[in-house]
């Protein structure tokens, strides 16, 4: 016995109002299902969404917890200016300029490095990262575990805007370029021509160094080196995104569906942002990904340039802490006398660490979403 | 199409890059402030002048018994000079002239360039700096370009051959951490890495400077001055015949020149020096061709040639090596131009850690406040015109092994 196959969901059902929501969305929901089955089988695409969640995480408990701005915490102030602690192993008494026996000294220049711990007497509070040396010397210790968990958000938020408003407009441009064509097209490659080939750090570095230079250099409005950075970005950002959806669009543009919205009279407004745009965005996503992964990178090897960004160089952002980091690190071994001197291995680790786990894994989703929505990568 | 015709073609659509990079760089420019520009463009002005639009009554050409502020007249001239006095395509015409005259402005007097690391260079003109610097430049990239084929190519290869397993995985895991690890971090642990290594095995004493016992003896370009048998106290360091310090003869580049003096130990000195930067800058870029020689090899992969060279019993490696390899050269050659391109942008970071003299240790210091305006767009034009030449060696070759680009 045979049971009655069950009809075929009639998606092309016609009805005044057209066929429901998830009707229209069926073909977008079994492609997505088909996307996550070819994802979850790639290891390395799931190590990366799991690091990704985990540091969504970071940035979530770090916006909705009230900490203080308590990533620099006053210390060095009170114990004397020259402390490379070694908790474990030195005692270091309040109120005193000499470090007890078992100390470490670092050079006068490099105050207040001082190794991870999670708690002592002496100490105002847990050190789990340890703390940085930053140039200019100041008083205090640079916190690198608040640094970073404060850190978390503002990255997130400057590469998000950054990538967004980029892809945005040249998803926009390259849309218009690849569908209108002639003229049009032609003035607009050029001109990413043109942009691209500057080299791309260099031109950041350039048009945020020109920027920077119209702000008074005493002020200290924070949005508006924000914003500042924001625009320079973007300026060198777009021509990539504008190049990748044109490629895109003269493919979608021949295909079946765009024509059949032609014959039936829609505008080309609507043919670009309901059909066109819509179905050339998935290569526009990964490369998104990609990208943002990269802007902290940017943003810190800028600072690490020495040009000032952000009215303190103290900014908690991963980009920033990392240069800071290791940001007069050569200064430090030429004043130091190597055997005296404990290489301050925390410093070097953990913003880079925070640094590099996000740049790497949003490499490897990205990578795994391009292999599982371009079938001829699967074969 | 014939060669010759294409690769004029190709030239001709150079022209429009050139000139849009330097509209970009004159939009740049005019947001700068006036002075700034006055000085970088048309030099210091002469002892006792300035740039200032007025003077007040007793400074420069304005008499002390004047009753109100003077027009300074080098004002006037400067602006006149620039065109400032005049609409905005008089003005764009005037940097045309000069950017296309290779006339970049001086060095100004200062930035760190002059105040710290080149005190020679101060008020020379641009393109004259930039001259004494490029060579070493282009040695780094053409040993960094050296590592990236040598290593990239067989890479991918091996990748696609064994894909999805061990070797494919372990070389994307290396490929992208070089993407991630951003370049002043790992030259960073380098150093860190050297230092360490050199300290505890030997006594700090590095291999370059048998008596050298700190950390500038395996950084910078040549051999600290104590590094030589009978030091010189005039030479600051660098090697006999460079004069003044930088400008080095006959043809400017350091490894060729020590040879043609016959100084061997200099020049295999210079490229072991070399070596640690150039690897750092391959790292951070071999991600990009990795992935395009993979993706382009498992296409060829699935071609109805390769299964016919299979079925006549071609041995695998051969197949791999002629039939496959060969025919994804093309995609290869198109990728080593993006990856000049993005290469370029590594070099102010890799040349101000290990304080080497190249091109970009000069951009790398002329961003820090005061600014090097001069310098900065000079090195900006520069780079940009390497990347556009890269390009078009990089497609004249594609046309030359692929007859489809320049018939079709």
């Amino acid at each position: 016995m045979s049971t009655p196959e069950p009809a075929a969901p009639d998606v092309y059902e016609t009805s005044t109002r057209g066929p429901s929501f998830r009707q229209r969305m069926a073909p977008r929901i079994a492609q997505s299902k088909r996307t996550w089955y070819f994802l979850r089988r790639n290891g390395l695409a799931m190590a990366g969404l799991i690091i990704l969640l985990l540091i969504a995480a970071v940035a979530i408990y770090a916006l909705s917890t009230p900490l203080s701005y308590q990533y620099m915490t006053e210390y060095c102030a009170t114990n004397g200016a020259t402390c490379l602690v070694s908790p474990s192993v030195c005692t270091y008494p309040q109120g005193t300029v000499a470090p007890g026996p078992g100390c470490y000294q670092t050079p006068a220049d490099f105050p207040s490095v001082i190794a991870p711990t999670w708690a002592s007497l002496t100490q105002p509070g847990p050190l789990p990262l340890g703390s940085l040396s930053v140039d200019p010397p100041i008083q205090y210790f640079y916190n690198t575990y608040d640094g970073l968990l404060r850190g978390s958000d503002w990255s997130m938020l400057i590469s998000l805007t950054i990538v967004g408003a980029g892809a945005t407009i040249g998803l926009f441009l390259g849309a218009v370029s690849g569908y209108m064509g002639g003229v049009v097209d032609e003035g607009l490659m050029r001109l990413v021509d043109i942009f691209l080939s500057i080299p791309q750090l260099l031109f950041v570095i350039v048009v945020v160094t020109v920027l920077i230079t119209l702000l008074p250099t005493s002020g200290t409005d924070f949005a508006a080196h924000i914003y500042l950075l924001i625009g320079g970005f973007l300026v060198t950002w777009w021509p990539f995104y504008a190049r990748l959806v044109r490629g895109q669009v003269l493919v979608v543009r021949e295909q079946k569906y765009v024509e059949a919205a032609r014959a039936s009279g829609a505008s080309r407004g609507r043919i670009i942002l309901r059909h066109i745009v819509p179905n050339s965005v998935y290569p526009v996503f990964i490369q998104m990904s990609l990208d943002v992964g990269t802007i902290p990178i940017i943003i810190g090897t800028i600072v690490f340039l020495g040009i000032r960004i952000f009215p303190s160089t103290y900014l908690p952002e991963w980009g920033t802490i990392a240069a800071l980091s290791v940001f007069d690190l050569s200064a430090f071994w030429n004043s130091c006398q190597i055997a005296a001197c404990v290489i301050p291995w925390w410093q070097l680790l953990f913003p880079g660490l925070a640094l590099f786990l996000f740049a790497i894994s949003v490499n490897f989703l990205a990578d795994g979403l391009r292999d599982a929505l371009d079938p001829r990568l699967r074969r | 199409m014939r060669m010759w015709t294409y690769v004029v073609r190709r030239l001709l659509l150079i022209v429009p890059i050139i000139l849009g990079v330097m509209t970009i760089t004159f939009v740049l420019v005019s947001a700068l402030p006036l002075d700034e520009r006055f000085t970088a463009y048309l030099g210091v002005p002469p002892k006792g002048q300035s740039y200032a639009p007025t003077l007040a009554p007793g400074q420069g050409v304005c008499p002390a018994n004047a009753t109100q502020n003077c027009s300074n007249p080098y004002y006037h001239y400067a602006l006149n000079k620039l065109g400032l006095n005049q609409g905005v395509w008089v003005q764009w015409g005037v940097w045309m002239y000069n950017s296309l005259t290779f006339n970049w402005g001086h060095v100004g007097n200062a930035s760190d360039v002059v105040e710290t690391v080149y005190p020679e260079a101060k008020g020379l003109p641009v393109t004259e700096v930039l001259g004494w610097f490029l060579p070493y430049t282009l040695e780094l990239a053409a040993l960094s370009l050296a590592i990236i084929m040598a290593v990239g190519i067989p890479l991918g290869n091996l990748s696609a051959v064994y894909r999805n397993r061990p070797v494919d995985q372990a070389s994307r895991v290396m490929s992208f951490s070089g993407f991630a690890l951003p370049t002043f971090l790992l030259g960073s642990l380098v150093l860190a890495a050297v230092l360490i290594g050199l300290g505890s095995l030997n006594g700090y004493h590095s291999y370059f400077c048998s008596t050298g016992t700190t950390f500038q003896d395996f950084t910078g370009s040549w051999p600290p001055a104590y590094c030589y048998a009978s030091p010189d106290p005039t030479n600051l360091g660098y090697p006999s015949w460079l004069t003044a310090g930088y400008i080095s003869h006959p043809t400017g580049f350091p490894t060729i020149d020590a040879l043609i003096h016959g100084q061997w130990s200099l020049a295999g000195d210079t490229i072991l020096r070399m070596i640690l930067p150039a690897l750092i800058i391959a790292y951070g870029t071999i991600a990009l061709l990795l992935r395009f020689v993979r993706n382009s090899m498992l296409e060829v992969m699935n071609l109805d040639f390769v299964r016919t060279a299979r079925a006549k019993g071609v041995p695998e490696r051969t197949v791999v090596r002629r039939h496959a390899g060969r025919n994804s050269l093309n995609v290869t050659i198109t990728v080593l131009g993006l990856t000049f391109a993005s290469f370029v942008g590594g070099f102010p970071v890799v040349e101000y850690l290990f304080n080497l003299r190249g091109v970009g240790q000069l951009l790398a210091y002329s961003v820090i406040t005061p600014i090097d305006i001069g310098l900065i767009f000079g090195t900006t034009l520069l780079f940009t015109f390497l990347v556009v030449g890269a390009n078009l060696i990089v497609d004249v070759l594609y046309a030359y092994l692929d007859p489809r680009v320049r018939l079709g």
